[in-house]
């Protein structure tokens, strides 16, 4: 495992695969909640944690419990996987719990911090969708440590994406919109903009 | 939100007035995902209903028995597995399309449509309003996708193709046509793009209509 390899899959996935930008991850809170940065960057980084969490432990569920048992005990180790996608929204839905308990005991002012975005989290499509993406690539299939940075990378995507919205947003207060597109119209067109920018990743570290 | 009285109306609701994506901006990540061809939005559409009416169906089936603390659970479970269904049969019988929709028919599951009907109608609704719910906000979602995807595909790849094997196709000579291409449109900003115009318009003739109305 060399360090390059998983510095070129973290770069991927923050800059030239961005979550939000390229493959339209995680849209709802991005409309949602980029109203002002810091509520932005709160939600950013409650979904990159629960991210890697969850990424890490679908992979070992996936990797360590479902293909051995397959092969063990029905003969062919992909005939459990018709489990997978009950298994993965469970594993979020009880991470993100588990998350919020353990924050709330140990941490109670990230909890606070955190506060409403935890349990919202669960319905929050990046997540699910980074442990798709990573059930679903080889390179990631074969690889613990790089399914890891791939689900913290995506997370990390996702924070910059609605930090920086949340930046745009706040000045665009002032401005005379027309009144149409107020609100969510007003917002994609911005996002236009911004994928328009990411686009210009395309083709980094291919 | 409009009160429908009658199971007809509550079908149309989700049609025009409540349309899930362009009034109720719900489900925006597959909206913007599979939208670049109209072929896409079909199948999607097509999945979304499915998943839509069966999981109204057996929440409305329930309804009496499910306690409310676990009701969400018993909901992302439902969907999970008729999901599972959908995202088997699409493999088996339209295999192409459904690679490139890749993980958006399994995120069918966190789609805020599915959970927001269950929670707000089918709950607390008769079968057949239910049922009523879930087709107009299917055909809804599904007619949106159709929108925005014929949009991005006319001026992206200058035609319509709607499942070739069928000789549904139909496309501007391509020697003319690629010059002029916006081949931004089916690229992701020309989504964000799309979707937003779109959104505006269609709040614009919501507020022309309102003041006419009124």
């Amino acid at each position: 495992m060399d360090f390059t390899s998983l510095i070129a899959v973290f770069l991927g996935v923050v800059l030239v695969n961005n979550f939000v930008f390229a493959q339209f991850l995680g849209i709802c809170p991005f409309l949602g909640v980029s109203k002002n940065v810091s509520m932005a960057f709160g939600m950013g980084c409650a979904v990159t944690f629960v991210m890697t969490i969850s990424g890490v432990v679908t992979w070992v569920i996936v990797h360590l419990i479902l293909t051995p048992l397959g092969s063990r005990f029905l003969g062919n180790p992909e005939s459990l996987y018709f489990l997978k996608y009950v298994i993965f929204i469970m594993v979020i839905a009880s991470m993100v719990q588990l998350v919020e308990m353990y924050l709330k005991k140990f941490f109670p002012s990230l909890y606070t911090a955190f506060g409403v975005f935890l349990p919202l989290i669960t319905t929050n499509c990046a997540i699910l969708g980074a442990c798709l993406l990573i059930d679903m690539n080889e390179v990631y299939q074969s690889s613990l440590v790089k399914s890891a940075v791939f689900a913290f990378g995506g997370g990390v995507g996702f924070a910059m994406a609605i930090t920086i919205m949340a930046g745009i947003r706040e000045h665009m207060r002032f401005s005379d919109v027309p009144k149409a597109l107020r609100g969510a119209g007003i917002t994609l067109l911005t996002a236009c903009i911004l994928a328009l920018a990411f686009q210009g990743f395309a083709g980094i570290g291919k | 939100m409009a009160n429908a009285t009658t199971d007809l109306q509550q079908f149309k609701a989700g049609l025009f007035e409540n349309n899930p994506v362009l009034v109720q901006l719900l489900g925006m990540c597959p909206t913007l995902a599979v939208s670049n061809s109209i072929e896409n939005g079909l199948v999607m559409g097509a999945a979304v209903i499915f998943v839509l009416v069966m999981s109204n169906l057996i929440t409305s089936l329930l309804r009496n028995r499910i306690q409310a603390h676990v009701r969400i659970l018993i909901f992302t479970l439902t969907i999970a597995t008729f999901v599972t269904i959908a995202d088997m049969a699409l493999k088996a019988y339209v295999f192409e399309v459904s690679k490139k929709l890749g993980p958006f028919v399994p995120l069918i599951i966190v789609n805020c449509i599915i959970i927001c009907r269950a929670e707000v109608v089918a709950i607390k609704s008769s079968l057949r309003r239910s049922l009523a719910d879930a087709l107009g906000c299917g055909i809804g979602f599904t007619m949106a996708l159709c929108i925005l995807g014929a949009i991005r595909e006319l001026l992206g790849a200058g035609g319509l193709t709607v499942f070739k094997d069928w000789g549904l196709a139909w496309h501007l000579d391509p020697k003319t046509f690629e010059p002029h291409a916006w081949v931004i449109m089916i690229m992701p900003p020309g989504a964000f793009l799309t979707l937003g115009i779109v959104i505006g318009v269609v709040n614009q003739y919501r507020a022309r209509k309102a003041k006419g109305g009124a």
